[in-house]
Order: C-alpha cells, then structure tokens, then sequence
C-alpha cells in the first residue's frame, strides 16, 4: 500500500461522556485520497462527531481513526488537515485582512495569494470587519482560511448550509478548482443530496452512528435499481437481491434494490440517481423503525 | 507557538495598554504627591512627633497634623481591587470567549495544538500580569516610605499598605488571573464566568483580611510588664486589643480590677488581686513581612492549584 488512505477508521467509536449513549459505533471504512467524498446522514447520525475526530478536536473513545495514516490532532496531521466546522467560527472584531494574517501566523505553510483570491472572488473587501458580513461572505472566509494552509485533505461540516444558490455554486466551484488543481481530498458533509450528484467520488452514509456505505459513487448509482410492479412479486426480491426499501401501495410495489444477478419477474426497472440511492438507504432506518415487525415479515 | 503568541497579543494588546496606562498614571501622581510629601518633612513641622501611633498635634490649634496619605490609600484601594479587576475583565474572557464563540475550534483546526493555545495565552496574560501587579505594588512601596509608621502617615498594618504593598499585590494578581482563567473554561457564558470571578476573588480577598483582623496565619505575640516600671509602649506595633492583667497561673483577666497607672497603687492592687504582670498582645512592625510571605504563599499556592486544574480539564472540556 503505497498510497495512505484519505481516513481509515477501524472499530472507530465516540462519547462525549463515559456513561453516555454512543455517538459513532464499531465504524469500519476506508476513504481513498484524491477524491471528493460526500459524508451522508440524517441529523444526529454522527457525521460532525466524525469530522470533528478526524479534524483532532475530539478524541476517539473507541478503535481508531488515521487521517493521511495519521493520528488526528498530532503536528503532522494538523499541518496536513484542514477542517472547518459547523458553525464556522471566527472572530467578529477582526477584519477579514487580520483573519487571513492570523492563518498565515498560525500555520507552517500558507498560500497568501490563494487565500486573498478566496476572499477577492467573494467580493468581500480585505477591511471589513467579520462580525459584519453576511452568513455566505464568512463561509468563504472560513473557506479561505481553511484553503490557505494548502490542505491534503480538506474536512468540511456543511459548508453550504447558510449559502443563496448562487454562492453554493461559487464556493463549490472554488472547491472542484481545488481539488483538479492540487489533488486535495475533500469530504463534505451536506443534506443537499442532488448537488452531490456531479460533484462527489465517494459516498460515506451514517446511519445511528454506524457506517452504512462506504462506496465508490458511480459503483453504488450502478449497483442499484429502482422497480415497480405488482406486488404479489415481490416476495422474490429478497433472493439473490438485497432490498434497501420497500414501499407497498395497493396491488402495488416500489422498491429499491441492490441487484446481484439477473432481475426475474415482471418489473419495470429505472436506474437510480445517486440522490434516491442515499434517500432509499438513509429512510430505510425508518421504516424498519416505525413499520415494525409486520412489514419486514411480508418482504421476507 | 510564534504565531499563537502573535494571536495571543493581537487578542490581549489592549488589555496590556490599559493596565500599562494605568502604572503610567500611578507613577505619575505617586511622583508628584511624594515630593510634596518630603517638602512638608524638610518644613520641620513633623519633627517634634514621636513614633508611637498617637497623633501629634499642630502648635496652637491642636488639631492632629498628617501627611496627605490621601491618594497613596486610593493606590493601595487599586492595588487590592487588582486580583477582582484582572480575574473578571482578564481571565474570565481568557478562554472563555473562545468558548463562547467556539472559535477555538477554528484555532484548534489550524496549526496550533492545546497545549499552544492555552500556554501562549495564559503565558502572555501571566507575564503582564506579574509586571504590571509588580511594579504597582512597587509604586506604592516608594511612594509610602516617607511616610512609613509614622503617627502623620501610614502603619504598615493599615490594610491599604499591608494587602496594597508587597509581593502579595502580585500573587493575588496571578490568583485573580487563574481563577477567572479556570471560570472561563467552566462556564459557557463569558458575562457568568465574569461574574463568577468576581465573586470568588472578593470573597478570597475578604477571607484573607478577616484572617489578618483575627491573626490566623500571623499569631501575635504577647508582652508583658510587672506592674511597678512603665509597659513597652505600643509604638508601631500592631494590637489585638487584648490586653489585661495575668495571674500566676497564666489566666487572663480585665485590665478595669487595678485601673491605675504604673507605680505603687498598681502594684498594691495587683498583689492583693494575685496578678503576677500586666499584658498586651500585639505583631511588631517586623510581622509586615511574615503576613507578606503568609499570603503570597496562600495565594501564590491557589493560583498555582488552579491552573494545574485548568491544564487537567483543557483536555477533557475543549
């Protein structure tokens, strides 16, 4: 193995107190360098908690997360690594030139001319002060400050959640010209599953602080099929296929499988977006959650 | 660690330039009111006064003479207000408005480690701290001396001088910084470490005065005299207010049973009473330094504790 994956977890699991719930549980999954993940997940599914462990702010309670092979929060990893969380956190009473000296200070490597552009494109000007810009104009300073350490793997929380479409467009080419350019991992979190669609490589799913998917994107889009037809059929999914979602409605039946082999029985086939791929994996922790045991009995 | 302690003193330049302006400004006045105080000593109307605690009286009207000790108090007020004033407006904000904003996770996420952020931080604010507290308390040794344990001036047990003075002034200090530094780091809300703070640092500040008033730490010492030659005079020592009449067998008792001055009447009363010597309890001048040491221990000690505390729980809370 010449190439160190981008994160490698094994066993990986998190609490914030020692009698607390788990937050991340036995997670098992490798993301390769040079591509752009999507980190997947509903609310509360942990995918913060992961970023945070691999950005070295929190420590794992359990196994063992490397990022670049390795341990997150050491001075290699920190020089390597860039995250920017949630909340995007920065001093209000700097102005936007004393943020991007103050990266400059605070890092061993720092591409000035880079992080200026960052801020340029936004149109933001160098003396306004942060606690004066708009939500989507401190995004991109963030952005740039996260960006102008030069990352090998850039961790992003939701980068695009306070952000007007246009500048989600922006900011997300910033990104795409990065990651062409230099070859930086990127993975990002987001509830926007249909602009993941062009962007993203790789797909880490969480679903209860477990690792669902953990695929290559275009892999995961063809593996699986989205069939309708007539519900008295569909008791021969379940072998050899795996059924992620099942909805009955009438005499009628729509599901979403992985397909292993051929397809038998009269169905009408679509292929799935990756976008009702993940939406078919993150409700089928629903449905088996609320449905019950009646449901799972007549898939099987 | 460069580029944190350049974060740390773009963070904390104002509150350096501050505590720096206020020396500069207690310099300045400590300058112009000490050499009005040695003119009025070179006037020669100070010296027929004595070095006991009674005033003396200015010829003719009677009226007690005194220095103008007046703006020398309100230093020594500042100087005891300090550990409040730098645990509520310094270390309270210290961590705490990282913890606030959560832009430590911002810090944490670029090139800088715990370790960094906390020592750069706290080092700068400590280090200014001891300067600033040092030479405060420096001040108001000078400017104090002329007028040192003199019936016109002030006694080294008058609290502005002996909580104001010293090296206790700069262990409070650092105190006052560890304590709000570790409230800080607590409490998420920055206005509830501040207030936090300046509960913990005023009620240390009072426990440690009613400790000085009772002499818990600094036990006086007790003087006694037979009742047939004069008693040592009180002088610049500092009293307890006990004071009484002893028997052979040690037991203590009020000074009103034989209320005559020291001769023969006295003497009389007190074999008739069967009182072997009359007392007084007092900390001569020389115990200045031994409450000096006392508190800077105490005190030197607590910040030490809190900031080890601080450095223990930097793991767990950030």
């Amino acid at each position: 193995m010449t190439v160190p994956d981008a994160l490698r977890a094994t066993g990986l699991g998190f609490r914030y107190r020692a009698k607390g719930g788990w937050i991340l549980r036995d997670c098992e999954f490798a993301v390769p360098t040079g591509c752009i993940t999507a980190l997947v997940g509903r609310n509360g599914a942990g995918k913060s908690t992961l970023l945070q462990l691999a950005g070295g702010l929190l420590r794992a309670g359990a196994g063992e997360l490397r990022v670049l092979d390795a341990v997150p929060g050491t001075p290699e990893a920190r020089a390597r690594v860039a995250l920017l969380t949630q909340d995007k956190p920065l001093y209000p009473r700097f102005t936007v030139a004393d943020t991007l000296t103050m990266g400059e200070k605070l890092n061993t490597t720092w591409d000035r001319t880079g992080a200026e552009r960052t801020v340029r494109e936004g149109g933001i000007a160098p003396s306004a002060r942060v606690g004066e810009l708009s939500p989507g104009q401190r995004t991109r300073v963030a952005l740039a400050l996260a960006l102008g350490k030069r990352p090998e793997l850039l961790l992003l929380d939701e980068p695009m959640a306070d952000l007007d479409p246009v500048a989600r467009g922006e900011i997300m080419a910033t990104l795409m010209a990065e990651a062409a350019e230099r070859g930086t991992t990127i993975v990002l979190s987001s509830h926007v599953l249909p602009e993941l669609e062009q962007t993203c490589d790789w797909v880490l799913l969480l679903r209860d602080g477990r690792i669902e998917l953990s695929e290559e994107a275009g892999e995961l889009r063809d593996s699986h099929a989205l069939l309708t037809g007539h519900r008295d059929q569909a008791g021969n999914l379940a072998e050899p296929h795996t059924v992620v979602r099942r909805r009955d409605s009438g005499r009628q039946t729509t599901a979403l499988i992985r397909q292993h082999g051929p397809l038998r029985g009269d169905w009408h086939v679509e292929r799935p977006r990756l976008e009702d791929v993940l939406v078919g994996y993150l409700q089928a922790g629903e449905t088996q959650r609320t449905a019950g045991a009646g449901r799972t009995e007549a898939a099987a | 660690m460069k580029g944190s302690l350049w974060l740390a003193w773009r963070q904390q330049r104002m509150l350096v330039g501050v505590g720096l302006a206020v020396l500069a400004t207690a310099a300045v006045i400590a300058a112009y009111s000490r050499s009005g105080m040695l003119d009025a000593l070179r006037s020669g109307l100070f010296d027929h006064c004595g070095t006991g605690p009674l005033h003396c009286a200015q010829t003719g009207t009677g009226l007690p003479l005194l220095l103008d000790t007046a703006p020398l108090k309100v230093l020594g007020a500042l100087n005891i207000a300090l550990p409040v004033l730098i645990g509520v407006f310094w270390g309270a904000p210290l961590l705490g408005r990282d913890r606030e904003l959560g832009t430590h996770r911002m810090i944490l996420a670029q090139g800088v480690s715990r370790g960094q952020w906390f020592a750069s931080r706290f080092g700068l604010a400590a280090a200014s701290t001891t300067v600033i507290s040092g030479l405060l308390a420096g001040v108001f040794a000078w400017w104090w001396r002329p007028a040192a344990d003199r019936s016109y001036g002030l006694f080294w047990y008058e609290s502005t001088v002996l909580n104001g003075s010293g090296p206790r002034v700069v262990a409070a200090a650092l105190f006052g910084l560890a304590a709000g530094t570790l409230l800080g780091l607590l409490v998420r809300r920055v206005l509830s470490a501040m207030g936090l703070a300046l509960l913990a640092t005023g009620a240390t500040a009072l426990l440690l005065e009613w400790a000085h008033h009772v002499r818990l730490l600094v036990p006086p010492l007790t003087y006694t005299s037979p009742g047939s030659t004069p008693k040592a005079p009180m002088g610049d020592k500092w009293s307890t207010g006990h004071y009484g009449l002893t028997t052979a067998s040690g037991h203590r008792e009020d000074v009103m049973n034989c209320p005559f001055p020291s001769g023969s009447r006295l003497s009389d009363c007190m074999d008739r009473h069967g009182y072997v010597a009359r007392f007084y309890e007092a900390n001569p001048a020389g115990d200045y330094w031994a409450f000096q040491w006392t508190d800077t221990a105490v005190l030197g000690g607590l910040a030490l504790l809190l900031t080890a505390v601080t450095m223990l729980l930097l793991r767990r809370r950030i």
